[in-house]
């Protein structure tokens, strides 16, 4: 309930639009449900009621027939306008929402994304938000117009025949929950379907993709036995549907027999008995209310069901709301017109998990236009350090600073627009592949895109590609070796002229040997007089640099030029001896 | 993408879909009784309405004779309810019958294509054939079966019903309807075009989420988000505007056919009640006409769209035929289903050997001897058609011209299952399966026991990575389970291979994502089991290379060089520049 409450909400900005919508519902129901009645004064007045003259019948029948032609042409139009109008709220308050979940996520810091599969995170924003929208449109203004309908029906039923109406009601409840039961099997019938259906495609897809396998190793015979499981349990399923579904109309059609053998039962007798409560119009009117009383009724049943599945995804669009940010931005945002380039990091603590220390009280310093490179063997906490700076995550304990300003003062946008990253797996965007370089920020001519193209060594086989730098690329950049992608995204950092870069490189063996020679010389050149922090696996990297840092368990143990490093003759050179002999981590 | 030209598709004789109906005759034949039933009471109902109605306004019924009419339609209403029942029943379950054995005869199929069909087909068009299509064939079958039948019916009866009623208000009813469906139509397919535009415009916003959030790095190291964000809107936007432009014609529907059947009711009353008041007509009869008019009003809205169900069917069924009809290119050239008796020698023999694909030249003259129980490394650039070359020995394709010879037999005169039989192949970017790793390691083996598993990972360098998993060799692999790193899916793929004890080994590049150290691990222990059978290994690594009793270098589809490793060192060519690039790069790394 405070689900829904909260959700109500997200309504009142459009509470003058939802009045004139409730407003339109009533007058829908007030106008459409006196057609019977008029049918009922034709039936009397004119047709049964021998007593007046011919001319005069006729007259009154002209005049109630464009009366009730005029009412229904405004009711339902009305109903249309007001179908249209709620229509319209509901995506109003559903783009709100959509939007909100959206900017949500992306404010969400890393720990959020280490932890949350992409699908779920889409779930939130398709799936789960096009059922708060059925929510709000069908669900509940939905089932106001259904009880308005109702409620009108039964009260003019009740306004021309009182002892009639008492008669056709007393069976309703028990259809209603009769009705209820159906759809509550049937929901769960639907669940099954879906679930079942997910796990065969989930098959199907593995199947298909690795059918060249399954047939190298004569596997076709078992692939079909598990198929036909899955695909058995899919058809019981659907079976327990039909089950279900095939009793639903006759349920109704049976409610709908039920009630015209009462009104001709009951009326039939009250007339017969010389009754004056109950006229032929009466009967032919409630003959036609008879038919417009099992839709509303219906579909009620059917959104009493579906209450229970809208609040699970209401609570978990909520809870994604709800969540905290931990990396928040600050109120008063430092951004110098110039940063130098000194990051420091002073006696920096910082766990992903609590108390799971993966920097311990680490502190250095680099100067302007160095190149700092940070060695150590996996899980020393080396790729922790730039996501430390770019704020990705902040620190505990300690303070990691840029010109002496602590980083948790900068907007985290404001830094990241100074900072430049070479991720280890190149992200490549849906779109062409100039666009991918400059990322549309304003100020990127194409003479930029393609000097940076070509300082990182990209220029050649992009030309070479269908359109040049227009080639449109689909999302996982198909087409281009992995070698290309990585020399594309480096373009892309170059292009953002950062003021800082951050490279996380790791030697890959898919890479040829050509390109791999390429791509260190790229990275060379993008570190010229640049303060740069590399994550080195590259002993050519490593070598290049002006200051290593060597880390082991996420403590510094000894920083130094390469040769210093050496003479140690410490962990340092075991690890580089490692190095050498295994070029991966 | 590939698909040979020589290859012709020959059409299996017409596959028809009536093949799936005819063993469900029964349930058809069921479906029409169930449909006159219904439709027959039904339309007897209004009569009986019509005779108490007539009877009480000619003051000519008495109390028994109303109880009696209530009976008959007490009676008959109860038997329409349940016969309604499995008007609906039927013609579903039925469907959904025909649904599975659709798709249990397609994925057979399936299992029987070629990897030239898999190549040519995107998995997910497969997989849209496979779900949605074979779902909107059981729709038009049973939706279009149910609705279909009924809507006849329920026309061909009426009309006698209501011509021998009363022709005059019969024209009425149908003059109005006619247009109504037509109209209804219309909507429907506006409806139907927003729907499109709109169902486009979804999965562009689904796919821009996607995008997002996968590369949620990037967009934040890039601080891309207020674009992101305003992007965003603009497509919120036009989710909007694009749902709106549906509800227009959406929201119109219902209203405009309850105003149509307004003025069906209105008329009727009108036209009918003149000849009332005339006493040319009953008021019994005016209701019973009514109840016609309400009564054909859902089996007619439905014809358009059982229509569009069955339309939509036969495309899906093309789609879904196509398949069906492909055969595999990989036939049995001789009627031997037999394996030769005399098995044993696995030596392999490239004899004058070229395959193009599209019309591109893939290998040219490929010669070789591969005699049996000695290994042989192939190695060259990326592209130059090694993994072809391998490909072609386990019949994943077969040459355009010259042949492929396992002792001494053309393979493609073996049985395909006999082949693959003795190949244990092991693929650079392999396929592994969401179930256990035991189950993974024992994929080609009948009744694979914990040592043949324990020992196919041993060589394979496997051991210790499992010693780490939680449940060791009874973990699932994938999504719902652990998911394994690019070195040990080659490891597992090269266990899998092995574990099968072939007669022949083939693998294709598969310690490209495992580190120097490991491979060399790998490679010793490898090396007797290389020993006892034919071997056909692809690598990049001179170190790797070195173990092969013969190598041969491929460039642009030709063998270029050939020989030992001592041999090929000493000879100017790709080999011996590989040789002294990889040297290189280790004393670059050495070098102090």
């Amino acid at each position: 309930m405070k689900m829904a409450k909260r959700l109500l909400a997200y309504s009142l900005p459009y509470w003058r639009w939802l009045s004139l919508a409730l407003v339109m519902i009533a007058f829908t129901s007030l106008s459409i449900n006196y057609l019977p009645i008029l049918i009922q004064r034709v039936t009397d007045q004119c047709l049964m009621n021998t007593s007046s003259p011919v001319a005069e019948r006729i007259d009154l029948l002209m005049k109630l027939s464009l009366l009730y032609i005029s009412i229904a042409a405004i009711g339902h139009g009305v109903r249309y306008f007001q179908g249209l109008l709620t229509a319209w709220i509901g995506q109003k308050i559903i783009y709100d929402l959509r939007l909100e979940v959206f900017r949500k996520v992306l404010r969400m810091h890393q720990a959020y994304f280490d932890q949350t599969a992409v699908g779920t995170l889409m779930t939130r924003v398709t799936s789960d938000i096009e059922r708060l929208q059925h929510f709000v449109t069908e669900g509940v203004v939905g089932t106001i117009a259904d009880l308005f309908m109702l409620l009108g029906i039964m009260g003019y039923m009740i306004y021309i025949s009182p002892s009639l109406s008492l008669a056709i009601f007393i069976p309703l409840p028990l259809l209603f929950a009769f009705l209820l039961y159906i759809n509550v099997k049937l929901r769960n019938a639907n669940r099954d379907i879906r679930d079942r259906q997910s796990r065969l495609n989930a098959l199907l897809q593995e199947d298909l993709t690795g059918m060249t396998t399954i047939q190298l190793f004569n596997r076709e015979a078992s692939a079909m036995v598990d198929f036909d499981q899955r695909n058995t349990h899919l058809r019981s399923a659907y079976f327990d549907e039909v089950h279900w579904f095939s009793l639903y109309f006759p349920t109704i059609e049976g409610g709908q027999a039920i009630s015209i053998l009462l009104i001709l039962a009951v009326g039939g007798m009250l007339i017969l008995n010389g009754s004056t409560a109950i006229t032929l119009g009466i009967f032919v009117a409630f003959l036609a209310y008879i038919r417009d009383f099992f839709r509303p009724l219906g579909s009620l049943a059917d959104k009493a069901g579906s209450f229970q599945i809208a609040m699970a995804s209401i609570e978990r669009v909520f809870n994604l709301l709800d969540r905290p940010e931990e990396v928040a931005d600050p109120a008063e945002p430092a951004n110098p017109d110039h940063i130098a380039g000194t990051i420091a990091f002073n006696n920096v603590w910082f766990a992903y998990t609590e108390e799971n220390w993966v920097i311990k009280d680490l502190s250095f310093s680099v100067e302007p236009g160095q190149v700092l490179a940070v060695v150590g063997a996996t899980g020393a906490g080396k790729s922790t350090i730039t996501n430390l700076i770019g704020r990705f995550y902040d620190v505990q304990k300690g303070a990691v600073t840029i010109d002496g300003v602590d980083v948790r003062n900068f907007r985290k946008s404001d830094l990241n627009e100074r900072l430049g990253y070479v991720f280890q797996d190149p992200f490549i965007f849906a779109g062409s592949v100039a666009d991918n370089i400059s990322l549309q920020t304003p100020g990127i001519s194409r003479s930029d895109i393609v000097n940076a193209a070509r300082t990182v060594n990209a220029h050649a086989f992009i030309e070479a590609m269908p359109e040049g730098y227009d080639t449109v690329m689909n999302e996982r950049g198909e087409g281009l070796s992995l070698g290309q992608k990585q020399l594309l995204v480096m373009a892309r950092t170059l292009a953002q002229e950062p003021e800082l870069l951050f490279v996380l490189d790791e030697a890959t063996a898919s890479v040829d040997t050509a390109t791999e020679l390429l791509i260190q010389d790229a990275l060379g050149k993008m570190m010229c007089n640049r303060t740069s922090i590399v994550i080195a696996h590259r002993l050519s990297t490593i070598r290049h640099a002006d200051r290593i840092l060597v880390m082991r368990h996420g403590e510094l143990v000894d920083q130094g030029t390469h040769e210093e490093l050496m003479a140690h003759d410490g962990y340092y050179r075991h690890l580089y001896e490692l190095l050498l002999h295994a070029p991966e981590p | 993408m590939f698909s040979c030209n020589r290859r012709r598709v020959i059409p299996t004789s017409d596959i028809k879909l009536n093949r799936y109906l005819i063993p469900h005759r029964k349930e058809i034949i069921g479906t029409v009784v169930c449909v006159l039933v219904t439709v027959g009471i039904n339309l007897y109902l209004p009569y009986l309405m019509r005779l108490v109605i007539d009877g009480l306004t000619e003051k000519t019924l008495d109390s028994a004779t109303l109880s009696k009419l209530l009976g008959i339609y007490l009676l008959l209403g109860a038997v329409a309810v349940v016969v309604s029942r499995f008007l609906r029943k039927l013609p579903l379950k039925l469907s959904h019958k025909v649904e599975y054995a659709l798709r249990s005869d397609v994925f057979d199929h399936l299992t029987k294509l070629d990897q030239e069909y898999y190549r040519s087909e995107r998995t997910g068009d497969l997989m849209t054939r496979m779900s949605s299509d074979i779902n909107l064939i059981r729709d038009a079958i049973g939706q279009g079966l149910l609705q279909g039948i009924r809507t006849i019916t329920v026309l061909v009866f009426a009309s006698i019903v209501m011509m021998l009623t009363d022709p005059g208000l019969s024209l009425l009813v149908y003059s109005l309807y006619l247009p109504m469906v037509g109209i209804f139509f219309l909507i429907l397919r506006v409806m139907r075009r927003h729907q499109k535009d709109l169902q486009e415009h979804v999965s562009e916003v689904s796919n821009f989420s996607q995008e997002s959030f996968s590369g949620i790095r990037t967009l934040k190291g890039f601080a891309l988000e207020r674009r992101r964000n305003a992007q965003f809107k603009e497509l919120n936007s036009g989710l909007v505007r694009k749902n709106m432009r549906l509800q227009a014609s959406r929201q119109s529907l219902w209203p405009f056919m309850a105003f149509w059947f307004s003025l069906g009711m209105i008329l009727i009353l009108n036209l009918g009640g003149r000849r009332i008041i005339d006493g040319g007509l009953t008021l019994g009869t005016l209701t019973q006409f009514i109840q016609y008019l309400l009564y054909m009003q859902w089996p007619l809205l439905a014809l358009s769209w059982s229509m569009s169900l069955i339309q939509r069917g036969k495309v899906s069924w093309v789609r879904v035929r196509e398949i069906l009809e492909r055969e595999s290119s990989l036939e049995s050239r001789s009627e031997n289903t037999e394996p030769k008796k005399d098995q044993g020698d696995a030596g392999i023999q490239f004899q004058n050997v070229s395959l193009n694909i599209q019309g591109r030249h893939f290998l040219h003259d490929i010669d070789l001897n591969i005699p049996e129980g000695t290994t042989l490394g192939i190695t060259g650039p990326t592209g130059s058609g090694k993994t072809l070359l391998v490909s072609l020995v386990a019949r994943l394709m077969d040459p355009t011209s010259g042949s492929v010879l396992i002792g001494g037999d053309d393979i493609r005169d073996m049985p395909l299952a006999h082949l693959r039989g003795i190949i244990g192949f092991a693929a650079q970017e392999p396929v592994l399966f969401s179930q256990t790793l035991e189950h993974n390691i024992g994929f080609g083996v009948a009744k694979p026991d914990k040592d043949l598993i324990g020992w196919a990972a041993d060589i394979a360098h496997l051991r210790d990575d499992v010693e780490g998993f939680p449940e060791r060799y009874q973990t699932v692999l994938g999504e719902r389970g652990v998911t394994l790193s690019g070195g040990q899916r080659q490891r597992t793929a090269i266990s899998r291979a092995i574990a099968r004890r072939p007669d022949i080994l083939i693998l294709d590049d598969v310690l490209s994502a495992v580190d120097t150290q490991t491979e060399a691990a790998i490679m010793g222990k490898l090396q007797p089991v290389m020993n006892d059978r034919t071997t056909l290994f692809v690598s990049h690594r001179i170190s790797t290379l070195r173990y092969a009793d013969e190598i041969v270098v491929i460039e642009n589809g030709r063998i270029t060089q050939r020989g030992t490793h001592d041999e090929l060192i000493r000879q100017p060519g790709y080999y011996s520049e590989l040789n002294t690039l990889q040297q290189l790069e280790e004393q670059l790394e050495a070098g102090s």
